[in-house]
Order: C-alpha cells, then structure tokens, then sequence
C-alpha cells in the first residue's frame, strides 16, 4: 500500500466478499427448490430466494467495483483519497441499504420488476451513494492532476453505470414500455459500461503484473471499449426479442449480439498476450490467475455461451428456458465476480499479512470455484437443452418436462456445493489474515519494481 | 493504429452506435400502441399489472419469456386457459397440482376476488400484444401430447396407478379433477386431442371448446340432442357419433373414430368433472 487512504478498499472488499458468501446462501436454497419438494413454501418460498440471490449479487460486486476503484485511483493518480471520511459513510449507507432491502425482499417489499425490484426508498439511496462515490473519486483525480487513460476509462463506466440507472427510476404504464427500458439499465450496464469497468480494472492489473508499456496496453483498452460499445448499444436488442416491440429489433440483435464476442476475443487475448510477452514472473501469481481467468472465462461465458443462443431462429425456441440460466451465470461470474476477486487477490499482500504469492488455500479456492461454476454452467446447460425439445420442441407439458431433467438439478447442486466450498475458501483466506494499513515506503515498492525489472531483463 | 486515434474510435464508434439506437427507440415510440393495443389497458389492466409486481410473479414464471425459470410461462396463458379456471386456480392452487408429484407448487396468494380477475385481465392483454408470433408453438403447462409418458413414473411401484391417477382426498377441484381424468382414462384423451389451439391429432384440438361449440349450436348444423354445452361435451364423450366433427381423418360414414368405452369405463362423477375441465378451456 503506498497510500494511506487506500486502506477503505479493505472494508469495502469485506463487506463484498461477506455478501458473497449470503449470495451462495440464498443461490443454494433456490437449486434446492427445483428438486423439491419445499418444506419453506410458505415461510421463503422460491421467487423471495431468487430476488435476494440477483440482488446480492448486484450489491456484492458493486461493492467490489467501488472498493477496486478507491484502491486503483491514488495507484494511478499517484495522490490521497480527497476524503476517506465520505468513503466509510458511503460505505455504511450503502451497506445499511444493501441489507435493508434484502431484509424488506423476505416481506415481499419489492417493485417485483425483474433485476429492479429495490423500492422507492433503496433506489434514491442507491444514486446519493453512486453521486458520493463519483464525488470523491472525481476530486481525488482533480487535486493530483494526473489522469490516466485507465482511470479514464473506469471512471467513465462508473458515471455511464450511474446515468443508466435513472431509467429505472421511472414508471411505465405499458408493460411493454417498461421492459424495453429495463434493458437500458440491466442490459446497458452488464454488457456495456460495466465492460468499460472490467476493462479498466484489467488494464491495470495487467499494467502492474506483466510490466507491459502503458501506452501499448491503454491504446488497446481504447479499442477494447469501442468494440464493447460497436455491439453492445444495439445489442441491447436481443432483449427486445418477443416482447412486443417492432420487428425490425429482431435481426439487428441477431447481428449485433454476433459482433459482442469480438470485444471478449479482443480482452482474452490482451490479456494473454501481455503476460507472455512481457516473461516477467511478478511474485503475486495468485492475483495473475484471476486476471487472465476473468478475461477467460469472460469469453467462455459472455461470448460463446451468448452466442449460443442470441440468434433468433434459435432463441426462438431457447427464450425463457434454463439456457439462459446457463448463459447467465458463467457470464456474470467470468466478467463480474472474477475481476473483483482479481483485485482483491491482488490488494491483499499490501493490506493484510498474506503472502505476496497467495496461499494454497487460495489456489485450491481459485480451482474449485472455476470448476464448479463449470459445472453449474453444464448442468443448466444439459438441463436447458432437454427443456427445449421436451417442451418447446415435443410439446410436453412444463412442470412434466421439468420432471424429466430432475437428474440436472441433482447434478446443478452438487456442482453448486463444490463452487460454494471454493467460495468459502476465499472468504476465510480473506478474513485470517490481519489487515496491516502501513504504508510502504518507495523503497519497499522500487525493489518490488526492480524485482519484476530484472526478470523481465 | 496510435493512442489518439484508438481513442477517436472508442469515442466515435460508441457516438454512432448510441444515436442509432436512440433513433430506434423513437421510432419504437411510434409503434408500441398499435404493437400492445395500448387501447385496451384499462384500469383494470393496470390493477392486474400492480398486482402481478406486488405478489413478485416475475421471480418465479416468465412472461414474454421474461422472468424466472422455475414456474411455467404465462404470455398466452388465458388462450389456453379460460377465467373460470383461472380463478378457481389463483383461489387455490393445491387443489390442482399435487406438490409430491410435480416436486413443485405455487403458494396460495390470498388476492381478493377483484385482485384476480384484474391479473386475469392483465394477462389476457398480454396474450394479444403483437410479440412476432412467439412461442413458435404452444407452451403447455401440462398434459403431453404423446402418449403413454405418464406410465413408466409409476411402474417400479407395484400396485402402483399412474401419478395423475392417483386417489384423491376430494378436496380437489373438479375442474383439476377433470385434468386428471383427461390424462388417465384408457385410453387417454390427451392421447388424440391437444388443448392446444390447432394441434389436431387423431382427434380435433379442443382448445376453445366452449365458444365454439356455442357457434355449432347456432349455426344449426349440430345433428345431436344436447342443448347447452355441458349437454354437448357429456353426448361426445359417452356418445361420439351422435354429432361427428367433419373431416375424414375423424369419422367414416357418421361414425366417430373415437372409442365409445368411455360410457362404460368412466363413473358418472368422472364423465362430469371432464365436464368440468372441458368447459373450462377457452
């Protein structure tokens, strides 16, 4: 840690690996439900487990995001946080909204909308957080006067991220009209300026582990975020597939949703490439393994298991079914989940007493949340094809079809469990080390620097 | 390629993408009344649609085939389903599903009798939205359309009847007792006719039973003695030639292809709840 107030970033990634761990919580009862019967039908019955599952996981990882940014921003600009006091009040009204509204979810207070269902009261707290955090992270950039094209791009997903979310704010009579601007938000944000965070996130890191020149990787970057927005702004219309607006959305998503791996492509190989090519062995190989396994499995899950199904002569048939489960949860994991842990894994040796190269629990927790989710992206994978033809195809009834992929589910818990005890890892191998907030002197930082200098000499 | 000019496009190709989009949009604007019958969303619609997001349906069934994927799709529910069952159904749906042999049922909802028929009413509106014709085919709730995949779930069990048939504690709803019936009688009707809307099989979907059954009756062409339509569907089921539904894949010389053992086979408690169900389908 070379700055002081970077130590925030410590009780951010806390809180977001704890809500983590309840996400899997809530993840595993809802998997438990599918091979029922349900013994808590009345008490948390499926759609209360499934809202607090989505909703954790929007909090967790944006708790993530914001905890990253106060840890990257004084790294790249060199400077203090402008106020760590505003970042532990943002934190605990964050944190107290987070909970509140999960708590409210378990009385069914909800807008029951899909992905938005926080009501009234949790939305506006959500935005003068989102304004705070800006705030802070705007005058910090300012007061240094150094701003770098990384920042740049973070910090421009992170505005973009905030300006989506006031779609959802609004009221829609039309059901129609409300889905279509649903998607503003949820679909602008988790396939478009999130990307420009993950993006950014991972220009850093790769700067800082694979010692690659900057001006290389940043003009990159910058390539990376114009062929994320190329497909992803009219990619938005692979939501508006069946949901009755204009059919001319149909064959613009089919081609623009074709064109979203390409960014991914283009991020993988970034990635990779820059760890090759630089052959420099940076001690933390912990932080490097979720690095380039986010930018992986970001194409594996995002990029391969979308295209998948985005074309509408087959989502056609696939809309609505487990095939989406199975696109949705190797995606956010790959892209979302992974890069947070990426820079947790990362942070850690400079704010707690782990050691710089990892511990094996974290290279055992790393193995097993990555086959796990595997294995739950395959299991809903295998489940979601045998629905489509049983039911969409054949022509069984629903609740019959689901009886004939029972074996899945058992499959998808088993999988589930394996991730959940990978996740579990991570989490004790977070909290057993004491933070330690010094701040390291340039000479500590120069022989790391100089370490990683010679070996790439 | 430089930093500035990757920059430009960056910059540029995400300029061009967001006005196309924005141009789109409007011109969605323009359609999404005619697309939704906006007309048609009256404040009763509205109530259905308050009472759809109050009671979080979302997160478990699908609705444009958005939603949760742990309870059936409901875009075209009210084709397939007609209101009265619809209502019996949000009133208590354990008396229609059994959760040992689904493995899974919707919690009873406690919604008024007002609240129902305004979610009934949103979700008729949802079925006539313009979506581009989709599902491609009808999704079903239950029921399958071959025959005979009931049977092998009960077979390791000796002495054991098919699920569906299993004995009722005669709580149940006719109308859900109806279904049963529907499923298990030997041989099953389910086995050649569909509840969805034009799938005949060897025998005429019934999908619309009720209303179209009204048309025969005014049309003057039904030849049999029934006056009302429960009449109508309790002659065809222990009678099917008194009135034989036209077309040579159904009868020859005015007798229906359909087995006439039901007479004898099924109770008359059993005749009236298919009664039940049958009227039930819209």
């Amino acid at each position: 840690m070379r700055y002081k107030s970077q130590s925030v970033a410590y009780w951010y990634f806390a809180v977001a690996v704890a809500l983590f761990g309840l996400q899997l919580v809530f993840g595993l009862l809802s998997a438990a439900k599918y091979l029922g019967p349900d013994p808590l039908l009345y008490i948390l019955p499926f759609d209360v487990t499934k809202v607090i599952h989505t909703n954790l996981l929007i909090v967790w990882v944006l708790t993530g995001f914001m905890g990253a940014t106060y840890w990257m921003v004084p790294d790249e600009s060199r400077t203090e946080l402008h106020s760590t006091k505003l970042a532990y009040i943002q934190l605990a009204l964050w944190t107290v909204m987070g909970v509140a509204t999960v708590t409210g979810y378990l009385f069914r207070y909800g807008t029951g909308n899909k992905l938005l269902e926080q009501p009234l009261p949790s939305k506006i707290v959500i935005v003068i957080v989102m304004l705070m955090f800006l705030y802070n992270i705007g005058m910090t950039i300012r007061k240094s006067g150094r701003f770098t094209t990384t920042e740049g791009v973070l910090l421009g997903g992170l505005g973009l991220a905030s300006l989506l979310y006031l779609p959802a704010l609004l009221h829609y009579e039309n059901y129609t009209v409300s889905i279509f601007y649903r998607w503003w938000t949820i679909h602008l944000w988790v396939e478009g300026v999130w990307e420009m965070i993950q993006g950014g996130f991972l220009a850093y890191l790769l700067i800082r582990l694979s010692g690659a020149d900057r001006e290389v990787m940043e003009k990159w970057l910058y390539v990376i975020v114009g062929l994320v927005f190329i497909a992803g702004i009219l990619g938005t219309a692979h939501h508006y597939y069946w949901v009755g607006v204009p059919a001319y959305w149909l064959p613009i998503g089919g081609l623009f949703s074709a064109l979203e791996p390409v960014a991914l492509v283009g991020m993988a190989m970034y990635a990779y490439s820059s760890i090759r090519r630089s052959g420099l062995a940076h001690p933390n190989k912990l932080a490097l393994h979720w690095t380039v396994g986010s930018a992986v499995f970001t194409l594996f899950g995002a990029g391969l298991l979308g295209l998948a199904h985005t074309f509408p002569a087959v989502n056609k048939w696939t809309h609505g079914t487990l095939i989406t489960a199975m696109h949705g949860h190797a995606a956010f994991y790959g892209a979302y989940a992974m890069i947070v842990m990426a820079m947790i894994a990362y942070a850690m040796p400079s704010m707690t007493r782990r050691p710089e190269e990892g511990t094996q629990m974290g290279y055992l927790s790393f193995w097993m949340q990555l086959a796990g989710m595997f294995g739950m992206t395959i299991s809903f994978a295998t489940a979601g094809i045998a629905q489509v033809y049983l039911e969409r195809i054949m022509g069984l009834g629903y609740l019959d079809a689901q009886l004939k992929i029972q074996v899945h589910f058992v499959m998808l818990i088993i999988t589930a469990s394996i991730f959940a005890v990978g996740v579990a890892l991570f989490i004790i191998d977070f909290f057993r080390h004491a933070p330690r907030f010094d701040v390291a002197t340039d000479a500590d930082a120069d022989a790391g620097d100089r370490r990683t200098r010679v070996a790439a000499a | 390629m430089n930093k500035k000019q990757a920059r430009l496009f960056a910059i540029g190709a995400t300029a061009l993408s967001a006005l196309a989009f924005i141009g789109l949009t409007l011109d969605s604007h323009r359609q999404f009344d005619k697309l939704t019958n906006a007309q048609n969303i009256t404040p009763q619609v509205t109530r259905g649609k308050d009472v759809w997001h109050e009671n979080n349906c979302i997160n478990c069934h699908t609705l444009f085939g958005e939603g949760a994927y742990y309870a059936p799709d409901l875009t075209k529910i009210t084709k397939h389903r007609g209101a009265p069952y619809l209502t019996a159904y949000m009133r208590d749906p354990s008396k229609f599903y059994d959760e040992k042999r689904h493995r899974r049922l919707m919690p009873k909802q406690d919604l008024s009798e007002e609240d129902i028929a305004a979610l009934i009413a949103f979700l008729d509106w949802v079925s006539n939205v313009d979506n581009q014709g989709w599902p491609p085919r009808p999704i079903l709730v239950t029921g399958a359309t071959f025959p005979g995949t009931d049977k092998p779930a009960a077979a390791g069990e000796p002495g054991a009847v098919p699920p569906a048939a299993r004995p009722t504690s005669g709580a149940e709803n006719p109308i859900a007792k109806g279904e049963a019936v529907f499923r298990t009688a030997t041989p099953a009707c389910g086995a050649c006719h569909s509840v969805a809307p034009g799938v005949n099989m060897a025998g005429p979907s019934l999908a619309g039973i009720g209303s179209r059954t009204q048309e025969l009756m005014a049309s003057g062409q039904y030849k049999g003695k029934a006056t009302d339509l429960a009449g109508y569907l309790r002659e065809s089921i222990v009678e099917p030639s008194a009135h034989v539904v036209p077309g040579p894949m159904y009868s020859a010389s005015g007798v229906s292809f359909m087995p006439t053992t039901y007479a004898k086979d099924l109770s008359a408690d059993q005749v009236e709840q298919l009664v039940a169900y049958l009227s039930s389908l819209k």
